[in-house]
C-alpha cells in the first residue's frame, strides 16, 4: 500500500481559519505541517484522515523572537531555520546539536518544530530537548489560548494534550544566565532515529556550583527528566565523579524496550555513557558562558 | 490548480490524496523517479520554489502558484547544467536511477556547503557507487573522457548514456506513457504456511474499474522457478504463478487488474479468503530435522529437489585426504561458527513490468530484468507460447545486483495481459521489495582449520547450512558456488566440505552479488585470521604460504573434479603486496580522541570465477550504417554495471572510430539472437568477447568489400575504408550490399579473478561504533579496460559489503513476517557512512578474456566483511562471529 487513502484537502489561511476548519470537519480531520511523518503514515494506513488541513501558509507561526528572559519559537519554524539561527546556537546549543542529527536537509526544509512535537514519536529528538530546556507550549483553541509545561503537553507515545480542535502555536524557552546545554545521540546509521540519546542543560550559580540542571533521555522509556540525578547534582560544583554517578542514575531511571536497535542492557549502558557526555559538554559550555 | 513545471505553466487538478511525485509523472515528467515513495531515498527530489523537497510525500494540492523544477528543468542534453556536466565528467553514477534526485539536491549547494556533504546528502541514497564519484562530481573533479580517439583499451570513457542519465532523459522501465494502461496489485498471504480453502472474488470482480481477479484457479499448472539460469534444470521446479498452498508470509494469494492501483488495492480488500493453517518452520536447523513440517513433500523427482522429505533442496558432502587424522596431528587447530543475515538488494528501481499485445498480437514485456532472454524462454515454457510470439526487453535498468535474475513480476503481467487483452503494469512497492523479493541467503558456516607450526594448512573442514526459504530459486546454485572459490583458493591436502540448503517458511532467498561466496568467505577468512594469531604469523604472510599459485589445481573437496575453470592469469600475489604496502603506508587519518577508542587492522582475500559455470552464451552482431556509424546488437542488459561503455570501447577500437559513432541496441529479444543474461559478471567477458569477434570480422569484411571495389591495402577509418589518399565512404561500401558480422562466445574456458581488502578501524568500546580510518582494496581484473568504471565497481561493491558488515539486516518476527520493510528501518549506507576506498590494480593479462580482461562486478564485495571483522577483532581483542556488526553487538563484544 503506497497510495494514501483518498482525503479532502483544505488550506488554512490563518490560525483562526485552521481552528474553524478543524471544528467544521470534526475528528476525521488532521493538521498537516511539513508532512514528513503524516504522509508516510497515511501511506501505511497508520493514519486515515478524511480531511487534511494544511497549515503551511501560516507564516504568522514562523518566527524566533527574544522576549525578555525567554525565546519564543513559532510552531511552524522549520528545522533549517532553527539549525541555522545564531541566537539559538548561542542560547541553546542543545537545539543546534539535536538539529544537526535530525534527518536530512530536505526533510529539515519542510519539517517544523511544531510538527515534531505534536508527532510525539518516542524517538523524536526535539521533545527531549524541550523537556530539558523547561519549555512551555502555547496551545490555541477557539475558546482561547492556554500555556502548558512539556510534562503536561506530552501525554505518551504519539499522544499530546493538544485536543483535536486545538493547534500548537508556539514554544517558549526560558533563558537562564550562565547556562550551557548539549545533546548527543547514538544512531545505527547517520540521520537515523536514535537507539538512545541524551540531552542536558546546566545553569551555574555565580560561585560556579550547579544552580539548575535537567537531564532528558530519548527513545529509552523515560517521560520527564532524570530527577534523581538532578537532585544529586544540585548545588555542587561540576565534576567528573558527579557525572559518572549521574550516568549511573540515568541508566537506572530509564526503561528501554529491546528491539532491532538494540537490547535492553545496551540501551541502559548508552543512557549512562551519553548522560556523562552531555553533562560534561553542557557544564563546559555553561562555564564558557560564565566567563564570556 | 495552476502551477509551473520547469518554467512551463500547468493547469491540473490532483486526485484526492495525490502526492506531487505521481502528479508529475502523470504529466510525463518521467525524470522524477520513484525509489521508496515515503521520503527516505531522495530519488524523487525536485525543487519547489528553489528548495529541494521529496515530491513523494508532498501533497499535490499545495502546488497552487508554485514553481517546480525537476532535473530536466536544470538542463538538457544539448544545454546541460554545469552540475550535470560534472556528473558526466566525474562518472558520478552507475545505474543512474538516483542521479536525478541527487543532482537536484546538489544544485542548491553553495561553495561553502562542500565541506558538509555527508550531512547535506543524508536524504539521497545511492546503491551503486559508494558515493566517491558523486562527491567528485559535486567538487568538479573530472575522471572520464567523452569520445577519445585511438586505442580505447584502458581509457576511462564516459558511458554512452551519460548525458541522458544526468538530464533525466534516459528512459527506465516505466518511463513511458501507455494509453489505457491497467494496473495490477497483489494480495499477500497473511500466513507463513496455509492452504486456501475458500476464495470468493465476486465482490472484487463487481467493483467499477476492476477488469480481472486472478487466483490459483487461473494459474498455469506448470511448475517453474523464479530463479533464472542458462539451464532451466539448474533450479528446482517448485513454484506456480499462483499456488493454493502458501509457504511464506506475503506470497501471492490473488491479483487484481484494474484501472488504477488505488482501485486494485480497494478490490483486494473485497476478496474473501479462508485459510487452513499449516504448521510452519522458520529455523533451518529445525527444518532439516525429523518431524519438521515439510514444504514441498508432494513434489516428485521431476521437480529436482534433492530430498523433499528433509526439506533439502541441495546438499554436498565430500572429503579429500583425511581431515580428522590431519587435525589430530596439526600443530595448531582453530574452529568457529559464523552467521550471516538476510540482505536486501535495495536497487533503487523496484521490480516492475509493463506488458501489452502489439499490432500482430505478440506479447511484449518491458521489464526491469537482468535476463530478458531467460524470462522470455521461461514464460514460453509456463504459458505454452512460441518464442517468436513473445518479445521481452529492458530499458535502462535501475540497479540489479542479482535481484533481477529472477522472474517476479513478468509472469503475473503475462497472465493479466493474456486474460484482458489490455496493457497491464505491475510495479513493486518498496515494501514489496523488502517483504517478498528474495534476499541474500542467510548462512551458518562452521570452519575448522589445522596447520603446521610454520603456517602450512594441513586440514580444512567447512560445514554450511543455508536457508533458501520457501522456494528453491538459486538455492542450489548459491550453495555450490558458496563453497567453491572460498575453499579452492587454498592449497590443502585434507579437505572436507559439507553443505546443505534447506526450505523454511521464510521468504525465499535468491541471487545477490557474490552468489553465496561472501557468506562463506566471511567464515573462512575469519578462521584464517584466527589461525594467523594462533601461530603468530602475519595474516598476509599466512595467505602467501597457502594460496594456490599457477599450476595448482582448484580443489573444493574432490581431487578428481575436472572443470573448465582455470587460472588463466594470476595476480593474487600482487594484490597481497599492494594491500599490505598501502596499509603499512597508512593514510594519515587518526583515531578519534578519547580513551574508549581502540584501533585495529584486518584483511581478507577472495577468489571468484570470471564466468558462471555450465554455459553462458552471447550472440552479437555489428553492422555498418550508411552514415558511417556502427550498429551493435547485443542481448545483455545495462543496469549500471558499465558493460555498454566497454562494448562501445571494443567496437570503436576494432573499427577505428569513436564511441559516439557506435549505436548500441541491447537487452531486447527482438534485436539480438541470444544472450544468457547480465549475471555472473559476464557482460564484458562473454558478450564483450563475442562483440570483439564480430567487430574483427566486420573489419575484414569492410576491407574485402573495398578490395572488391578496387581499393586494395586499405584500413578501416571514419566509418569507411581508407586506401592511400582515398576514403571510401560507408555509403559506397554498402552499395554492393549490407555489411554485417556476427560474433558469439560460449563462456568457456573460465578464469579466476582475485581481490584483497584491508582495513584500519577505530572502535568505540563505549558505544560500539566502528569508524573506518582506512579502506584498501587491491584487485586482479586482468587488463583494466576502463579504470574509472572498474574503480567504481570496486568502490560500489565495497560500499554494499560495508552495509552488510555494519548496518543491513532484513529482520523477521517469530511468524516469518518481515519487520524491516522500509528504508527507515532497513539501513542502506548513506554518503556519510562510506569511507573512501583506496583502489589498486594488479597488472596481469588473461588469455581467456577480451583484451586480457577478467570480470570484476561481484568480486569486490567478497573480501570486505571478513577484513572488517578481522580489524574489529584486532581492535577489541574479541572476534565477531555474526553479521551485521551493529553497534549493540560490537559494544557487547567489547564489554
Amino acid at each position: 500500500m503506497q497510495i494514501p487513502a483518498p482525503f479532502d484537502y483544505a488550506r488554512a489561511s490563518s490560525v483562526d481559519d485552521a481552528l474553524a476548519l478543524l471544528e467544521r470537519h470534526g475528528p476525521e480531520s488532521l493538521i498537516v505541517a511539513g508532512g514528513h511523518s503524516l504522509l508516510p503514515m497515511m501511506k501505511l494506513r497508520l493514519a486515515r484522515p478524511e480531511w487534511l488541513i494544511d497549515i503551511n501558509d501560516l507564516f504568522e507561526l514562523d518566527f524566533i523572537v527574544r522576549d525578555g528572559d525567554r525565546l519564543r519559537v513559532g510552531a511552524m519554524t522549520r528545522h533549517t531555520t532553527l539549525f541555522e539561527s545564531d541566537e539559538v546556537r548561542r542560547l541553546f546549543p542543545i537545539i543546534t546539536d539535536a538539529e544537526r542529527t535530525i534527518a536530512d536537509p530536505v526533510v529539515r526544509n519542510r519539517g517544523t518544530i511544531g510538527g515534531s512535537l505534536c508527532q510525539a514519536d518516542p524517538a523524536e529528538d526535539l521533545s527531549t530537548v524541550c523537556i530539558v530546556l523547561g519549555a512551555e507550549a502555547v496551545i490555541r483553541g477557539t475558546a482561547g489560548e492556554r500555556v502548558v509545561s512539556m510534562a503536561e503537553f506530552h501525554v505518551g507515545p504519539y499522544e499530546t494534550s493538544v485536543a483535536h480542535n486545538e493547534l500548537l502555536v508556539e514554544v517558549r524557552l526560558p533563558i537562564r544566565p550562565r547556562s550551557g546545554s548539549a545533546y548527543e545521540k547514538v544512531e545505527r546509521r547517520v540521520g537515523d532515529w536514535a537507539v538512545a540519546a541524551a540531552g542536558a542543560s546546566v545553569s551555574l550559580a555565580e560561585d560556579g556550583t550547579i544552580d539548575h540542571v535537567a537531564i532528558g533521555l530519548t527513545a529509552i522509556g523515560l517521560d520527564g527528566t532524570v530527577t534523581e540525578a538532578e537532585a544529586m547534582l544540585h548545588g555542587k560544583a561540576p565534576s567528573e565523579e558527579l557525572f559518572v554517578e549521574a550516568g549511573r542514575l540515568a541508566a537506572l531511571a530509564c526503561d528501554p524496550l529491546a528491539d532491532q536497535r538494540g537490547a535492553i542492557d545496551y540501551k541502559r549502558h548508552l543512557a549512562d555513557e551519553l548522560t556523562r557526555r552531555v553533562l560534561r559538554r553542557a557544564s563546559s559550555r555553561a562555564a564558557e558562558a560564565q566567563e564570556g | 490548480m495552476r502551477f509551473e513545471v520547469n518554467g512551463e505553466p500547468v493547469d491540473a487538478e490532483p486526485h484526492p490524496g495525490q502526492v506531487l511525485r505521481s502528479l508529475l509523472r502523470e504529466l510525463d515528467h518521467f525524470e522524477v523517479k520513484k525509489g521508496c515513495d515515503s521520503g527516505d531515498c531522495g530519488a524523487c527530489s525536485v525543487l519547489l520554489d528553489g528548495a529541494p523537497i521529496h515530491s513523494c510525500i508532498y501533497p499535490a494540492h499545495r502546488l497552487e502558484g508554485a514553481a517546480v523544477t525537476t532535473v530536466a528543468g536544470l538542463g538538457t542534453p544539448e544545454h546541460p547544467h554545469p552540475l550535470q556536466e560534472s556528473f558526466v565528467a566525474a562518472g558520478g553514477f552507475q545505474c543512474g536511477f538516483c542521479t536525478a534526485g541527487l543532482i537536484v539536491t546538489a544544485s542548491t549547494f553553495t561553495e561553502d556547503d562542500r565541506h558538509d556533504l555527508p550531512r547535506l546528502l543524508k536524504g539521497n541514497l545511492c546503491r551503486c557507487t559508494g558515493y566517491r564519484s558523486i562527491e567528485d562530481a559535486i567538487r568538479g573533479v573530472a575522471n572520464t573522457e567523452a569520445a577519445p580517439t585511438g586505442d580505447l583499451t584502458g581509457r576511462s570513457v564516459a558511458p554512452p548514456a551519460a548525458l541522458r542519465v544526468v538530464t533525466g532523459t534516459e528512459g527506465y522501465t516505466l518511463d513511458l506513457r501507455t494509453t489505457g494502461l491497467l494496473h495490477l496489485a497483489v494480495l499477500g498471504s497473511p500466513h507463513a504456511h496455509a492452504r486456501i480453502v475458500y476464495l470468493d472474488t465476486s465482490a472484487a470482480e463487481a467493483m467499477d474499474g476492476v477488469h480481472a481477479v486472478l487466483t490459483y484457479r487461473d494459474s498455469p499448472a506448470t511448475l517453474f522457478s523464479t530463479g533464472r539460469h542458462e539451464q532451466r534444470t539448474d533450479d528446482p521446479d517448485d513454484t506456480l504463478v499462483l499456488d493454493p498452498v502458501l509457504r511464506f508470509h506475503g506470497q501471492r494469494v490473488a491479483a487484481v487488474v484494474a484501472d488504477s492501483v488505488a482501485i486494485a488495492e480497494r478490490a483486494l480488500a473485497a476478496i474473501h479468503v479462508g485459510y487452513d493453517l499449516l504448521p510452519a518452520v522458520w529455523d533451518p536447523e529445525e527444518a532439516r530435522s525429523p518431524g519438521a513440517p515439510l514444504l514441498h513433500a508432494t513434489k516428485g523427482p521431476e521437480s529436482r529437489i534433492a530430498d523433499p522429505a528433509r526439506n533439502t533442496v541441495a546438499e554436498f558432502h565430500r572429503e579429500t585426504g583425511d581431515v580428522e587424522a590431519a587435525l589430530a596431528t596439526a600443530d595448531a587447530v582453530v574452529t568457529g561458527t559464523w552467521r550471516t543475515q538476510r540482505v536486501n538488494h535495495a536497487a533503487l528501481e523496484t521490480h516492475a513490468t509493463r506488458g501489452w499485445l502489439d499490432a500482430d498480437g505478440r506479447l511484449v514485456l518491458r521489464t526491469s530484468s537482468q535476463v530478458p532472454f531467460l524470462v522470455r524462454d521461461e514464460l514460453c515454457h509456463i504459458f505454452g507460447l512460441d518464442t517468436d510470439r513473445v518479445r521481452v526487453f529492458t530499458a535502462r535498468v535501475g540497479g540489479g545486483f542479482g535481484g533481477k535474475q529472477e522472474l517476479l513480476t513478468e509472469d503475473l503481467v503475462t497472465l493479466a495481459v493474456l486474460r484482458t487483452g489490455r496493457a497491464v503494469q505491475y510495479e513493486f512497492t518498496r515494501e514489496d521489495e523488502f517483504r517478498t523479493a528474495p534476499p541474500r541467503h542467510p548462512m551458518r558456516v562452521t570452519v575448522t582449520l589445522g596447520a603446521s607450526r610454520d603456517g602450512v594448512l594441513t586440514a580444512m573442514a567447512v560445514d554450511e547450512l543455508a536457508d533458501t526459504g520457501a522456494y528453491g530459486n538459486h538455492g542450489i546454485g548459491v550453495m555450490y558456488h558458496s563453497i567453491h572459490e572460498s575453499t579452492s583458493v587454498y592449497r590443502c591436502p585434507n579437505k572436507r566440505v559439507d553443505a546443505q540448503s534447506v526450505y523454511t517458511n521464510n521468504l525465499p532467498s535468491g541471487a545477490f552479488r557474490g552468489y553465496g561466496l561472501g557468506q562463506v568467505i566471511f567464515a573462512v577468512e575469519s578462521a584464517m585470521d584466527e589461525l594467523a594469531r594462533t601461530l603468530g604469523i602475519d595474516p598476509f604472510e599466512l595467505r602467501r604460504r597457502n594460496v594456490i599459485v599457477p599450476g595448482d589445481p582448484m580443489i573444493v573437496a574432490d581431487a578428481d573434479e575436472r572443470t573448465d575453470l582455470l587460472i588463466g592469469s594470476y595476480g593474487l600475489d600482487q594484490c597481497l603486496d599492494l594491500a599490505e604496502a598501502a596499509l603499512a603506508r597508512g593514510n594519515g587519518v587518526g583515531a578519534p580522541t578519547g580513551d574508549t577508542w581502540a584501533v585495529g587492522t584486518g584483511m581478507g582475500i577472495a577468489m571468484i570465477a570470471t564466468v558462471p559455470p555450465r554455459g553462458h552464451f552471447a550472440d552479437t552482431s555489428v553492422s555498418l550504417l550508411d552514415d558511417g556509424r556502427f550498429e551493435v546488437n547485443v542481448g545483455t542488459a545495462e543496469f549500471g554495471n558499465g558493460t555498454t561503455t566497454v562494448h562501445a570501447q571494443f567496437v570503436a577500437t576494432a573499427l577505428n572510430t569513436t564511441v559516439d559513432r557506435v549505436v548500441i541496441l541491447q537487452s531486447d529479444t527482438d534485436v539480438a539472437r541470444y544472450d544468457t543474461g547480465a549475471f555472473g559478471s559476464a557482460g564484458v567477458v562473454v558478450a564483450g568477447k563475442a562483440l570483439l569477434a564480430a567487430s574483427g570480422k566486420l573489419r575484414e569484411r569492410m576491407l574485402a568489400r573495398a578490395a572488391s571495389l578496387g581499393y586494395l591495402g586499405g584500413v578501416v577509418e571514419g566509418g569507411g575504408v581508407r586506401a592511400g589518399d582515398i576514403l571510401v565512404p560507408a555509403e559506397k561500401l554498402l552499395a554492393a550490399g549490407p555489411l554485417i558480422a556476427d560474433g558469439s562466445h560460449d563462456g568457456t574456458p573460465r578464469s579466476v579473478a582475485f581481490n584483497v581488502h584491508a582495513f584500519r578501524v577505530a572502535v568505540d568500546r563505549a558505544t560500539g561504533e566502528v569508524r573506518i580510518l582506512q579502506s584498501i582494496q587491491a584487485a586482479d581484473a586482468g587488463t583494466v579496460l576502463n579504470p574509472e568504471q572498474l574503480r567504481g565497481q570496486i568502490e560500489g561493491g565495497t560500499a554494499q559489503a560495508i552495509g552488510t558488515s555494519l548496518y543491513e539486516e532484513l529482520r523477521l518476527d517469530n511468524e516469518g513476517t518481515v519487520t524491516t520493510a522500509a528504508f527507515r528501518n532497513y539501513h542502506v549506507p548513506q554518503f556519510a557512512d562510506i569511507p573512501h576506498t583506496e583502489v589498486y590494480f594488479a597488472s596481469t593479462h588473461d588469455p581467456f578474456g577480451p583484451h586480457g580482461a577478467k570480470s570484476m562486478s561481484e568480486a569486490p564485495y567478497n573480501p570486505v566483511a571478513p577484513a572488517l571483522a578481522n580489524a574489529v577483532r584486532d581492535a577489541l581483542g574479541i572476534r565477531p562471529f555474526e553479521l551485521p556488526m551493529s553497534r549493540d553487538r560490537v559494544w557487547r563484544l567489547g564489554e
